[in-house]
């Protein structure tokens, strides 16, 4: 993607040269409060879709895994637990505020032996080929500028028969269900995120990004244009969020 | 101190080739890329805008010793 193409940041039409940027934006904003945000935005519903990823993950003893935007660490601090003394698990943002919130996080609880952290873009990914068993990427795909890229960066890092997993929001399946989600993201939404993060912006963005973001069969057939094999996926919460899957072959 | 399993894995995210550690000034070296990776609070900032790129002396001098 040339930096002069035009992309959008939520629905907003911006270069893609600046988006990045204008995501960065965000994060630095909301680095702080984006625990407790999650909580209060799903509901606390977001731990059973990020625990539904770790089964799907199956980490095992001894396995290297790279979270990709795993800002706050929620994702890797279960990994650290599976794959143990002889694991590792590499927390990887582009964003230094969350991976800072996220290693002090992971630090005071007491189980940072195994994890390494890297500020990293998930376009260009900065780690050998073939390096991975399992790769997560949990609410960050849709902030990339270039999914397509990204996608391939991710291939070329995973080992043989490793998988990648892909947890984001998606396309609610019934129009009831759609048009209930459009009155709480656009009305709700930036009026809780001023009420605790006193940021009603970021939070607008957060509910724009996500109408913008492919669907489930885009992106199921994006990862399968890259060269990911056995590709599927599982609508969680009526469709609102979707675990993706695909493996390296 | 950087970790040595992630040491092992990294590269440079624009030419795919291997990295020095620069102990002395905490930055890791892309001799293919021509550019040096800040470390800040031991995290690597693998990032193609934040890194610097190297001055002609610094490079002959990393390839007479690699």
């Amino acid at each position: 993607m040339d930096k002069d193409s035009i992309t959008h940041f939520g629905f907003e039409n911006v270069k893609a040269g600046e988006k990045a940027e204008r995501v960065a934006g965000v994060f630095h904003s909301v680095a702080a409060k984006y625990d407790i945000m999650n909580d209060v935005m799903s509901g606390g519903v977001h731990r059973l879709w990020k625990r539904f990823t770790i089964e799907a993950a199956a980490p095992r003893p001894g396995q290297q895994i790279l979270d990709i935007a795993g800002g706050t660490g929620d994702l890797t601090q279960q990994f650290s637990r599976r794959v143990g003394e002889s694991g590792h698990v590499v927390l990887a943002d582009i964003n230094s505020s969350m991976l800072n919130v996220g290693r002090d996080k992971l630090l005071n609880a007491g189980i940072a032996h195994n994890i390494t952290y890297t500020q990293t873009d998930a376009q260009f990914l900065p780690f050998d080929d073939n390096s991975f068993d399992i790769i997560t990427i949990a609410f960050g795909l849709r902030n990339v500028t270039d999914k397509d890229l990204a996608l391939a960066s991710m291939l070329r890092v995973l080992k043989p028969g490793g998988r990648l997993l892909i947890l984001e929001f998606s396309k609610p399946k019934s129009k009831t269900l759609e048009n209930f989600y459009d009155q709480y993201s656009f009305k709700l939404l930036p009026f809780m995120g001023k009420l605790v993060a006193n940021d009603p912006d970021s939070y607008r963005y957060l509910a724009e990004s996500i109408r913008k973001h492919p669907d489930q069969e885009t992106l199921k057939s994006m990862m399968d244009n890259v060269g990911f094999a056995n590709t599927n996926y599982t609508n969680m919460t009526g469709g609102i969020v979707a675990l993706h899957k695909g493996f390296k072959p | 101190m950087l970790d040595k399993k992630l040491l092992s894995i990294l590269v440079c995210p624009v030419t795919k080739g291997p990295l020095i550690f620069d102990a002395k000034n905490n930055e890791l070296v892309s001799l293919t890329a021509n550019l040096a990776y800040p470390i800040r609070d031991d995290i690597p900032v693998m990032l193609e805008g934040e890194a610097r790129e190297m001055t002609l002396d610094e490079k002959e001098q990393w390839q007479s010793e690699h």
